[in-house]
């Protein structure tokens, strides 16, 4: 990445007319989102879902397959959707990494190609940066404590002396992957998302099962917690010990309890007294509600996002690159590599 | 910007790889592989090249790809060290070259 003299806008910044549009394209895991972000209003953003069977996972080459046959409509659909042409547009962003290759290769390839036709700047962005900067410009946040979590990340993460720092993190797997693979197990419907079938469920569970609770410090492990419940799940079940709503139940109330405690300790940590939730776990109402009661007990307050811009989509990317472009960041097109870390 | 021209010249192509891999049965050489992709123009042949030349093979992976854009015609040159890895390259070479063709269809032609 390379800072580039901006002189237009730095023109237009003294004229206080400066109205930047940035393009942003997400496609990491199995949604695929592009959006369009002017001056902090988002004007649109489309996305779809790759939706595999119960009990199955998306592979690499599959998902990109999903995204290679949709992406042209969907950028289609966002330009429409935002009464915009490819000449409004000032900047296009992507996401560089870390995610899933082959899914990250197909969304970079369209944005080179589409910068180029349009004679437009690209702008490569971190995955991670982008749900955070969203979940800033949703909820202005002013200097939150961000618990970013979701189906690769779980991280503990805060501003301190000018850059993002981790505070804590899990040490293997991530909470949404531990919830999606507990979900294949015991075959619920990948439609719409996993998440979000598990915290339907969820709500109608009575019995608390026991389960793994391990938290060392800010970070967390979630692997014994799936190995657990992938080996009990089916003998208490076919034993009638419990039902799967009652283990969806204890599984969130278990993993989200963990989560609870390493944001807490972070804040303690960085005397924060602000929280912000961002990442596709984070539109769980009930991990939200649980956040919130720790909030209120230390007097902070909790911000959070819904579906739209908590799960992967183009305008978190967008955003982030508005806010990159603005500070004079570019990426040259033999820079543009994307990486799966 | 066919893909049915592509496909022609795949033909071809394809013939040479298999004189290649029976080549390869006597000696210690490597497999050739070349791409020629003709574009309407200098400039889309230029920014396919530059589309497609970020991403690059894995270093340890037994196989090289180079890519070059002369006048309106895109070459590609694999080299691998076996069948099986040349097949995945060049399979996913073509699935990344149609999405960048289709693109040019949907948005083209570029602005001067």
């Amino acid at each position: 990445m390379q800072s580039s003299s901006l002189t237009r806008y730095e023109q237009q910044d003294a004229l206080g007319v400066a109205m930047t549009v940035v393009i942003g394209f997400e496609g990491s895991a199995n949604k695929i989102g592009v959006g369009i972000v002017r001056d902090g209003e988002v004007l649109s953003n489309p996305r779809r879902t790759y939706i595999t069977p119960p009990g199955q996972g998306f592979l690499p080459s599959e998902t990109a397959k999903h995204h290679r046959s949709v992406i042209l409509t969907v950028v289609r659909e966002a330009l429409d959707e935002a009464e915009l042409s490819p000449a409004d547009i000032d900047c296009v962003a992507y996401t560089k990494g870390p995610g899933m290759g082959a899914p990250l290769v197909t969304v970079a390839l369209v944005a080179r190609t589409l910068a180029q036709l349009w004679g437009k700047p690209l702008l490569g962005v971190n995955h991670c940066i982008g749900h955070i900067e969203m979940g800033r410009l949703i909820t202005q946040a002013n200097n939150p404590t961000v618990l970013y979590v979701s189906g690769g990340n779980t991280q503990v993460v805060a501003f301190s002396e000018r850059r993002y720092r981790i505070f804590g993190e899990t040490i293997d797997i991530a909470v949404g992957n531990c919830l999606d693979r507990f979900a294949r197990v015991i075959k619920i419907s990948n439609d719409p998302s996993p998440g979000y079938n598990i915290e339907q469920m969820a709500k109608k569970g009575t019995e608390y099962v026991e389960l793994p609770y391990t938290v060392k410090g800010m970070d967390v492990s979630f692997s014994g917690v799936l190995s657990y419940i992938e080996e009990a799940a089916h003998k208490m079940l076919s034993s009638g010990q419990c039902t799967a709503e009652d283990l969806c139940f204890s599984l969130q109330e278990t993993l989200f309890s963990m989560l609870v405690e390493i944001t807490e300790r972070a804040m303690a940590h960085c005397g924060s007294q602000e929280v912000l939730i961002v990442g596709g776990v984070g539109c769980n109402l009930r991990l939200q509600e649980m956040m919130g009661i720790m909030c209120k007990e230390r007097g902070a307050k909790l911000f959070a996002t819904d579906e739209r811009f908590c799960i992967d989509n183009g305008a978190m990317i967008a955003q982030a690159g508005w806010e990159m472009f603005r500070s004079g960041y570019v990426t040259e097109l033999p820079d543009s590599w994307i990486t799966q870390r | 910007m066919s893909l049915k021209s592509i496909s022609a010249n795949m033909l071809k192509k394809k013939k040479k790889m298999a004189e290649d891999v029976s080549g390869n049965n006597h000696a210690q050489q490597m497999l050739g592989f070349n791409l020629d992709v003709p574009f309407p123009s200098e400039r889309e042949a230029s920014i396919a090249l530059n589309s497609l030349s970020p991403d690059r093979e894995p270093r340890k992976g037994g196989i090289t790809k180079e890519l070059v854009a002369v006048g309106n015609v895109l070459s590609v040159r694999w080299t691998a060290d076996e069948a099986r890895v040349l097949r995945v390259s060049v399979g996913s070479f073509l699935d990344h070259l149609a999405l960048v063709l289709e693109t040019m269809e949907a948005f083209g032609p570029p602005i001067s």
